[in-house]
C-alpha cells in the first residue's frame, strides 16, 4: 500500500512536469453560448476563437461545399458592421484574421493586440446576431471560392485526388465520403434561402463556443460577453446526420492519373479507432513511431534504407483532421511520395512491413521513450501561440465537452505500452482493411475538351 | 475570487443599455509598443559571435546558428549548393551516423536543421530546455564534424531531383523559379532552387569544399533564446563546444550588380492549367535604404492583407480571383517588390488591367490619411503578434543580426513604420511601382492566354521546366 502511494506519488510527479499547465474557466451564458477563458499575461496579446458545431460531413445531398461556402458568408458582412468592415477592422487594429472549415466544425478567429479585446467581440457577436444574407453577396463568394478550388485544388497536383477522389474509397456514408470542398454544380445550387437557414440552425449561440485566451483580465471580459452576446436567441438544436460507417471495413484500392503531378504517390489507410479510447492512444504512439521526426522508422528504412519513398505525412484523420480534433468514424491514413524506379505495390507492401515489425515485436523502450519525449517537446512547442492554445480548448470543448484535456490528454499517450501498440497494430492496421488510392502522373490529354460550363 | 467576479458582472448586466452601443464599433486604446527583452552579446576569441536572450515564458530553448554563407556564395555553375550542403550538415559526422543524430536529438526533444536562404545559411533549431546542453554538443558537432558521407550525397542528390519535379508541378513555383530569373539575370540571386545539371554537377568535394570556405566562426552568429542557465554559465557551455574552432577569411559576396528594371512579359506555357499565375513586379530596396519604410508601407495599402486595393478590387469586388497580394522580397544586397494573382483563364486581361491600374495609381494619388493610419495600425498590431511564440523572437532577432540591420531595429520598428508621410509612399511608389518598367511572368496555358496578354507587351513563351 506505502509503496503504491510512492509510485502514485511519483508518477504525478512526472506527469505535472509532462507540459506546462493551461488555466481554463469555462461556462456558459443564459443562450446556452459557451465559453471558455485562458489568462496569460506573458504578451500583449489576445485570441478570440469562435467554433461552430457543424462541419462538412453536416452536408446534405446536392448541397456538397455548403459549409465552406457558408464560411465565406461570415465575412460579408452584418447590421451594423457591413461588407468590408470584418477586415477592416481586424487589420485597422493591429490584427489578423481567418476563418477554417472542418469535417465536424466551422472556427474563426481573430489574433488581436490584448487591449483590442472588445473590437473582436464586437465583431463576432453582430454577425451572430445579424449576418447580412443577400443574392449579391453570396453569388460574389461563389465565385470566390470556385477561385478557391481552382487555385488550391484543380490547378494543383495531388489535391483532387485527395479531396474528392480520397473520401470516395475510404468511406460508404455519403456524409463521410463527399467532396468537402465541393462540385461547382452544388455551388451554384445554393440558395440565399439555404444560407439563412444553414445560419439560424447551426450559428445559434447554443451551437458555439467561445474561447478567449491572451492578457485578459477575466471580470472584465466577462462582462463585455455578457454585454455583446447575452441576449442572442437561442434556438432548437440541430439534428445531426448518422455518420455511422459498416463496422466491417473491407480493402478497397483505385488508382488516379493526376494530370498535374510528375512524382507519382500513394495514399494508404486503415480504419480509424474511437477517440479517445485506449486503441485512440496507441494509433497515435504507433503513427510516432513509424513518422514522427528524423529518427522514425519511415525516415530510417525508407528514405534512407530503401530508399524508395521521398516525403510522407500520416495522421490519424489526414487529410482533413489531426489526433486532436479527429471524430470517428475516420481513418488512419498516410501519404507518401515516391521514386519513380518503384511501384506502388512495392511501397504499399514496404509500408504494411514496418507495421508488420510492430505487430510482432512492439517497440524496445529506448524507441518507446524516444516518441514520448517528442510528442511532448512538440506539445510544449505549439502551446506557446494564443490561437493554437484557443484551437485545442474550443476543439476538446465541441468534440469532447472537455476542455481541460488540454492539460491530461498528453498523459495518455505517454502511458502507452509496447504491448498496446503491438495489439492496435494487429487488430487496426492489417492489409484485410487497407484502402488504397494510386496517385500516378498522366500525360496532359492530346486534345483537351471544351472546359465545363458554368451558369452565370 | 468566485464572489467577486459575480458581482462585477450582475454589475455589468445593469448597466449594459448605458455603458456600451453595439451599433458602433467600441473605442479601444492605442496597440501597445514592442518592449524589447535585453539582448546579451559576446564574441569568442575566434570570431564567434554569441547573442544570448532570456525567455521564461515556456521551458525551451530555441538555437541558431547562422553563416553568411546563403546560396548568393553559391559557384556558378552549381546554383543550389549552400541548399544542399545546409540539408546534408545534419546527416552525419566525423563520430555520428545519420541515425545516431536523429536518434539523439529526439530523445531530448530536440530539432536540429539546416537551411539556405539567399543571404544565410542557418543551423536552427529547439530543445527542452533542461538538455540545452545537449543541443549545443550536437550542433557545434554538425557545424565543425559535418563529414558528408558518401552514401548520403547520392541519396540527397537523387531525392533533389525528385523533389525539384514535384516542385515544377506547382504553378507558384514556376512562376517564382522564371520571375527571380528574369529580375535578377547574372546575379546568383536568380536562382530560387538548384537546376537537374547543377544537381548532376555536386558532389562530397564541392561539399566539403563549401564548408572549409564560409562555415567557419568568424563568419557566424550563435543566437540562443530561452530558458537558458545563466549569463555566464551559457557562455561556458559554447566556450567549451566552439573555442577550439578555427578562424579564417572569408570571400566577399558576389559584386551587386542587377539589370535594368524594364518591361518584359514572359508567358510560361503549362498546358492544363485552369488558372493564369500572374507577377508583376521590379527590383526595389532592402532593409536599409531611405525608401524602405515608406515602400513597405505603401506595398500594405496596396496589396498587404484583406484590406489592401489588390484584395477589395481584384477579389471582393470583381470576384476575378481567390488570392490577390503584393509582397516585398527583402534580401541583405537587393530587393523587390511583386503584385501577385491567380486568375481563371477567361478574365485574365481584365484582370492584368485592374493590377496595373492598381499599381499606377500608387504613384499618381496620395493615399487617403485613413488609409495610411489602417495599414501603420496593422503592421504595427501584426509586428506585435509576430513575436508571440519563442521561435518567432528568435528569427526575428537573427535576422538583425545576419542582415546587417542597426541594433535598434526592432525596437524602432513601430516608430520609423508610424513616421511615414503619403508623399513620401507617392515618391517610392513613382520610383518602384511604376508598370512601365515591370517585369512580368505569366504561368499558365498558352493556348487558352496567349491573345489576351498581347496588348500588354511582346509576350516571350517558354515551356515549363
Amino acid at each position: 500500500m506505502k509503496y503504491l502511494l510512492t509510485l502514485a506519488i511519483l508518477l504525478c510527479a512526472v506527469l505535472q512536469a509532462a507540459q506546462p499547465v493551461i488555466p481554463i474557466e469555462k461556462y456558459s451564458l443564459k443562450n446556452g453560448m459557451r465559453v471558455i477563458l485562458s489568462r496569460d499575461n506573458a504578451v500583449p496579446v489576445v485570441t478570440i476563437y469562435m467554433i461552430f458545431d457543424v462541419g462538412a460531413r453536416a452536408e446534405e445531398k446536392g448541397r456538397t461545399g455548403f459549409a465552406h461556402l457558408f464560411e465565406h458568408m461570415m465575412f460579408e458582412g452584418s447590421a451594423h458592421a457591413p461588407k468590408g468592415t470584418h477586415f477592416k477592422m481586424v487589420e485597422s487594429n493591429g490584427g489578423t484574421l481567418n476563418g477554417s472549415t472542418h469535417p465536424d466544425y466551422t472556427d474563426y478567429f481573430e489574433v488581436l493586440p490584448a487591449n483590442k479585446l472588445a473590437v473582436g467581440l464586437w465583431l463576432e457577436s453582430d454577425r451572430m446576431r445579424s449576418l447580412d444574407i443577400t443574392a449579391e453577396n453570396l453569388a460574389n463568394q461563389k465565385e470566390a471560392v470556385k477561385q478557391e478550388r481552382r487555385l488550391s485544388f484543380d490547378n494543383r497536383p495531388y489535391s483532387t485526388a485527395i479531396v474528392d477522389r480520397w473520401p470516395q474509397i475510404a468511406f460508404e456514408n455519403w456524409h463521410n465520403s463527399h467532396s468537402l470542398i465541393g462540385s461547382f454544380e452544388d455551388l451554384n445550387a445554393a440558395s440565399v434561402d439555404d444560407v439563412a437557414k444553414f445560419f439560424k440552425t447551426h450559428y445559434a449561440p447554443n451551437n458555439a463556443v467561445m474561447v478567449i485566451v491572451g492578457d485578459i483580465q477575466i471580470p472584465a471580459a466577462k462582462k463585455l460577453i455578457e454585454e455583446y452576446f447575452g441576449d442572442i436567441p437561442s434556438q432548437p438544436k440541430p439534428e445531426r446526420p448518422d455518420l455511422s460507417e459498416p463496422a466491417d471495413v473491407k480493402a478497397r484500392s483505385d488508382v488516379y492519373h493526376d494530370q498535374h503531378a510528375r512524382v507519382p504517390g500513394v495514399v494508404i489507410g486503415y480504419p480509424g479507432p474511437v477517440r479517445h479510447s485506449p486503441d485512440y492512444y496507441a494509433l497515435g504512439m504507433i503513427d510516432v513511431a513509424l513518422t514522427g521526426g528524423p529518427s522514425s522508422r519511415f525516415q530510417l528504412d525508407l528514405v534512407k534504407g530503401k530508399q524508395s519513398v521521398i516525403q510522407y505525412q500520416s495522421e490519424i484523420g489526414w487529410p482533413f483532421a489531426s489526433a486532436t480534433d479527429y471524430k470517428n468514424p475516420g481513418r488512419y491514413a498516410m501519404f507518401l511520395l515516391y521514386k519513380p524506379n518503384f511501384t506502388s505495390e512495392q511501397i504499399v507492401n514496404q509500408a504494411q512491413e514496418e507495421i508488420a515489425k510492430i505487430q510482432n515485436e512492439g517497440v524496445d523502450a529506448k524507441e518507446l521513450e524516444r516518441s514520448r519525449t517528442l510528442l511532448r517537446s512538440e506539445r510544449i512547442t505549439a502551446l506557446q501561440s494564443s490561437l493554437r492554445r484557443a484551437q485545442l480548448l474550443g476543439q476538446y470543448e465541441i468534440l469532447d465537452g472537455k476542455p481541460e484535456l488540454i492539460n491530461t490528454d498528453l498523459e495518455k499517450f505517454l502511458a502507452v505500452t509496447s504491448a498496446d501498440m503491438q495489439a492496435a497494430a494487429k487488430q487496426y492496421l492489417t492489409p484485410e482493411h487497407r484502402a488504397v488510392l494510386d496517385i500516378l502522373p498522366a500525360p496532359p490529354p492530346p486534345a483537351p475538351p471544351q472546359a465545363p460550363k458554368e451558369s452565370k | 475570487m468566485r464572489k467577486q467576479a459575480a458581482a462585477i458582472l450582475f454589475t455589468g448586466t445593469m448597466l449594459m443599455a448605458q455603458t456600451i452601443d453595439r451599433t458602433k464599433p467600441p473605442e479601444t486604446p492605442p496597440i501597445p509598443a514592442f518592449k524589447m527583452p535585453p539582448v546579451h552579446e559576446a564574441k569568442l576569441p575566434n570570431g564567434l559571435s554569441v547573442v544570448m536572450l532570456e525567455d521564461a515564458r515556456f521551458p525551451l530553448v530555441s538555437v541558431r546558428l547562422s553563416f553568411q554563407a546563403g546560396s548568393k556564395f553559391d559557384p556558378k555553375d552549381m546554383p543550389g549548393l549552400a541548399g544542399m550542403v545546409a540539408g546534408l550538415l545534419t546527416q552525419g559526422t566525423k563520430t555520428r551516423s545519420f541515425r545516431d543524430l536523429a536518434e539523439e536529438l529526439t530523445s531530448i526533444g530536440a530539432t536540429l536543421n539546416g537551411n539556405a536562404s539567399p543571404d544565410v545559411l542557418t543551423l536552427g533549431g529547439s530543445v527542452l530546455a533542461e538538455n540545452t546542453a545537449k543541443l549545443l554538443d550536437l550542433t557545434a558537432d554538425v557545424a565543425l564534424n559535418a563529414n558528408f558521407p558518401e552514401n548520403e550525397v547520392q541519396l540527397r542528390k537523387q531525392n533533389r531531383k525528385q523533389a525539384l519535379l514535384a516542385q515544377r508541378s506547382q504553378p507558384a513555383f514556376l512562376a517564382k523559379e522564371k520571375f527571380d530569373e528574369v529580375l535578377f539575370g547574372d546575379h546568383p540571386y536568380a536562382y530560387i532552387a538548384p537546376t537537374m545539371e547543377s544537381i548532376d554537377r555536386m558532389d562530397q568535394k564541392s561539399m566539403v569544399q563549401f564548408r572549409d570556405t564560409f562555415l567557419v566562426p568568424n563568419n557566424a552568429v550563435l543566437l540562443l533564446v530561452g530558458q537558458l542557465p545563466g549569463r555566464a554559465e551559457t557562455l561556458k557551455l559554447v566556450q567549451e563546444r566552439f573555442g577550439s574552432w578555427k578562424e579564417q577569411p572569408v570571400p566577399a559576396a558576389p559584386a551587386k550588380n542587377f539589370p535594368e528594371s524594364k518591361r518584359r512579359l514572359v508567358l510560361v506555357d503549362r498546358p492544363g492549367s485552369v488558372q493564369a499565375d500572374i507577377h508583376i513586379g521590379r527590383l526595389a530596396v532592402t532593409r536599409t535604404d531611405p525608401d524602405y519604410y515608406p515602400l513597405l508601407v505603401g506595398n500594405a495599402i496596396l496589396g498587404g492583407g484583406a484590406s489592401s486595393r489588390l484584395f477589395i478590387d481584384v477579389r471582393e469586388k470583381q470576384g476575378f480571383a481567390y488570392d490577390a497580394h503584393s509582397e516585398l522580397d527583402r534580401r541583405k544586397d537587393a530587393g523587390a517588390v511583386t503584385a501577385v494573382t491567380q486568375v481563371r483563364n477567361e478574365v485574365v486581361e481584365p484582370a492584368m488591367e485592374a493590377v496595373l491600374g492598381h499599381l499606377s495609381a500608387m504613384a499618381k494619388t496620395p493615399v487617403s490619411s485613413t488609409e495610411l493610419s489602417d495599414v501603420k495600425n496593422h503592421i504595427s498590431g501584426t509586428f506585435l503578434l509576430s513575436l508571440e511564440t519563442q521561435a518567432s523572437l528568435a528569427d526575428q532577432v537573427d535576422l538583425v543580426k545576419t542582415m546587417g540591420l542597426p541594433n535598434d531595429y526592432l525596437e524602432m520598428f513601430t516608430t520609423r513604420v508610424r513616421s511615414v508621410e503619403p508623399n513620401q509612399i507617392q515618391a517610392a511608389a513613382r520610383k518602384y511601382l511604376s508598370p512601365d518598367q515591370a517585369t512580368i511572368v505569366v504561368v499558365g496555358d498558352a493556348s487558352k492566354i496567349e491573345r489576351s496578354l498581347e496588348k500588354f507587351g511582346d509576350v516571350q513563351v517558354e515551356k515549363a521546366k
